[in-house]
């Protein structure tokens, strides 16, 4: 017990410095799993679980070659041509008890189909996956019960009946029992504030107490995986900050592995301790986070608007560490790309003041897009 | 008994659904009823009109048509969900949330809606068999009573697993509403005595697509005593058994194809 409070307030104290100093996850992180290893005494001698392993799976969708219009998607009906859609490409990585992995990528990039592989709903065309050593589309029943599964673009719950009911259903579902029940509904109104709209239908819910309601939902039955995808798709910042705490609580509190896939390098640098990225259906980048920005840096993006006056390209740089770039469609934008460890960001700021004379400015973090790209244009250098 | 319990928890949520909408419940009741007095109403006023069908009279032919409607309510009762898979909710990638559930898919289909204006089509068809059968100059056996009991719930149970295995194939060609539907039309010539059709049709409606089995042959056995009701009621368990066998079979197999949508 008292190992366990330790987690806690490890934890506790890991996030706290995460707001405050620039941040190192890896390390830290890496120390939180340590403890958070020793935390779960078992029984058996293996040690840590291996929660999920993936092995070289595929997944290929055939779709008909289509004519164009009308006259083509007729003569579609007579052909026998395929293309094959390599959507995830021999894909393999094992995630350990009580991780909470970034699974990223661009759109399309093969994400989803790779999790929807994981929870059971697609089989894959070839290699395996097994979760808790059962492999979910053959035991998909079983396997149900260890995990739970949020889409973002696609509530679980009764688009008509209030929150509470859904969740009573679920309750039957995953035969929950009644204390078990109460405590976790206790625990969720405190993480995620579900109580406020409890007796409100789903429909009227807005996207924010939706995700917050879907996301409770699938904690109901205490799964050991959590798979997220987009969790915090279309979400406000406040509401992005309280689905962030109760990820972290809930892996806190039950050790659960938490699977998710994002868009929002936030969610990502605030949550993952590792992260697999994903591109064209194979693996260009596993581990933590921590390298991925120690090879890129804490990229930012300045975007300045200029009046028509100043001519970006007289402007003597601010220095090396910054790279401008313009955009031909829009004259009067200017983006100073920098690594926020090098350049001082108050400086670099007067001095778009006073040297761009720039009338409005956006300070964005580096994309996951930006990210895929970097890594494969390094892969490719590696090649040559 | 856990699935007795879930079914009837899934059940109760599947009312408030309808019920979540006031207006929406109180013009659908009275739509029911309407519905429901107006097929009633016009299926007597035609029969007045028969002087008689290839021998039958015109009460014997709403006995008939009356039973028919017996498995075919208690088929729309409890399957109605599996309209929908085979229309819309596969091809929307909607089946999701069911693969993710610890309970099989197909329980879940049956769970997900409970309709209950089956229960309407039952009052018309019960109505329809007593006012006839009081006009009919049949004795009646109690082998005759037993069959038709079994007829209607087994027959439903066939009429059930005809949807499973059609809707299914939703799974491999995304829509497959169209074609279960062609099939379901074909309980509307087992509302008929079979006699009235050529051989061909006879056929089918017997060994193929076997409504006639369950609605024609019981109220043969009832009106003229045409067959064993004991060894018929035997064949349309033992049929039940294995179309519903069969078509679970398909469904499993074709939900292994499900696609999803992309997100």
């Amino acid at each position: 017990m008292s190992v366990c409070c330790f987690v806690v307030d490890d934890f506790q104290y890991f996030q706290d410095e995460g707001h405050t100093t620039t941040k190192e996850p890896s390390t830290r992180d890496a120390s939180f799993f340590c403890l958070a290893r020793c935390g779960t005494i078992r029984n058996d001698t293996k040690g840590i679980l291996n929660m999920i392993q993936v092995q070289n799976l595929s997944k290929i969708f055939r779709k008909p070659i289509r004519g164009k219009g009308l006259v083509g998607m007729l003569a579609t009906l007579f052909s026998r041509k395929y293309t094959e859609i390599r959507a995830v490409d021999d894909v393999s990585f094992d995630i350990m008890e009580g991780e909470i992995v970034g699974y990223i990528g661009s759109n399309g990039a093969g994400k989803s189909t790779t999790i929807k592989m994981m929870c059971g709903i697609l089989t894959p065309t070839s290699g395996k996956v097994l979760i808790d050593d059962k492999e979910p589309y053959l035991k998909r029943r079983i396997v149900a019960k260890d995990i739970g599964v949020v889409f973002g673009q696609k509530s679980q719950l009764w688009w008509d009946i209030p929150l509470i009911e859904s969740f009573k259903v679920l309750k039957e579902v995953y035969q929950v029992s009644d204390s078990d029940y109460e405590e976790r509904i206790q625990f969720l109104s405190s993480v995620l504030g579900v109580d406020e709209f409890m007796n409100q239908p789903v429909r009227t819910l807005s996207l924010g107490q939706r995700m917050r309601a879907d996301l409770a939902a699938s904690m109901l039955h205490n799964p050991k995986i959590l798979f997220l995808d987009e969790p915090t798709i279309g979400m406000d910042v406040l509401v992005k900050d309280k689905i962030r705490t109760a990820i972290h609580a809930l892996n806190a509190k039950y050790h659960t592995t938490v699977v998710l896939t994002t868009h929002d390098m936030a969610d990502i640098e605030n949550l993952c301790s590792r992260i697999i990225m994903i591109e064209k259906g194979k693996i260009i980048y596993d581990g933590p986070l921590g390298n991925i920005k120690r090879r890129f840096g804490n990229i930012k993006t300045l975007t300045l608007t200029i009046p028509p006056s100043v001519d970006p390209n007289e402007v003597k740089p601010f220095s090396e560490d910054v790279m401008m770039e313009l955009d031909e469609d829009h004259k009067d934008k200017v983006m100073l790309k920098f690594d926020a460890d090098k350049v001082v960001l108050e400086h670099i700021i007067q001095y778009s003041f006073s040297q761009y004379h720039a009338i409005d400015m956006k300070i964005t973090d580096i994309s996951i897009e930006d990210v895929v790209k970097k890594i494969l244009a390094q892969q490719e250098e590696e090649h040559e | 008994m856990r699935y007795v319990k879930l079914y009837l928890t899934c059940i109760k949520r599947s009312m408030m659904s309808r019920l979540e909408y006031k207006k929406d419940s109180i013009i659908s009741i009275l739509s029911f009823l309407i519905s429901n007095a107006c097929s009633l109403g016009s299926i007597f006023f035609i029969l007045q009109a028969i002087p008689s069908l290839k021998g039958y009279t015109p009460a014997e032919v709403g006995f008939f048509y009356g039973f028919s409607m017996l498995p075919i309510a208690l088929d729309h009762l409890f399957s109605d969900e599996f309209w929908l898979v085979a229309y819309r909710r596969v091809q929307l990638g909607d089946m999701d949330r069911h693969f993710l559930r610890p309970v099989p898919v197909i329980f879940q289909m049956f769970a997900e809606t409970f309709q209950p204006d089956g229960f309407g089509e039952i009052i018309v068809g019960v109505t329809m068999i007593t006012i006839c059968g009081l006009n009919l100059q049949t004795s009646v056996s109690f082998g005759a009573i037993f069959v038709l009991i079994i007829g209607a719930i087994f027959g439903a149970i066939i009429i059930t697993s005809f949807k499973i295995a059609l809707s299914s194939l939703a799974f491999i060609f995304k829509k497959s509403g169209p074609l279960l539907q062609i099939v379901y039309n074909f309980t509307i010539y087992a509302k008929y005595p079979i006699a009235i059709y050529p051989q061909a049709i006879r056929f089918i409606l017997i060994f193929i697509l076997p409504f006639g089995l369950f609605i024609s042959l019981p109220v043969d056995t009832l009106l003229y005593g045409s067959y064993n009701p004991y060894l018929l009621s035997l064949i349309i368990v033992g049929a039940a058994i294995a179309f519903f066998a069969l078509a679970t079979l398909i469904w499993t197999l074709c939900a292994r194809r499900y696609e999803s949508t992309g997100s």
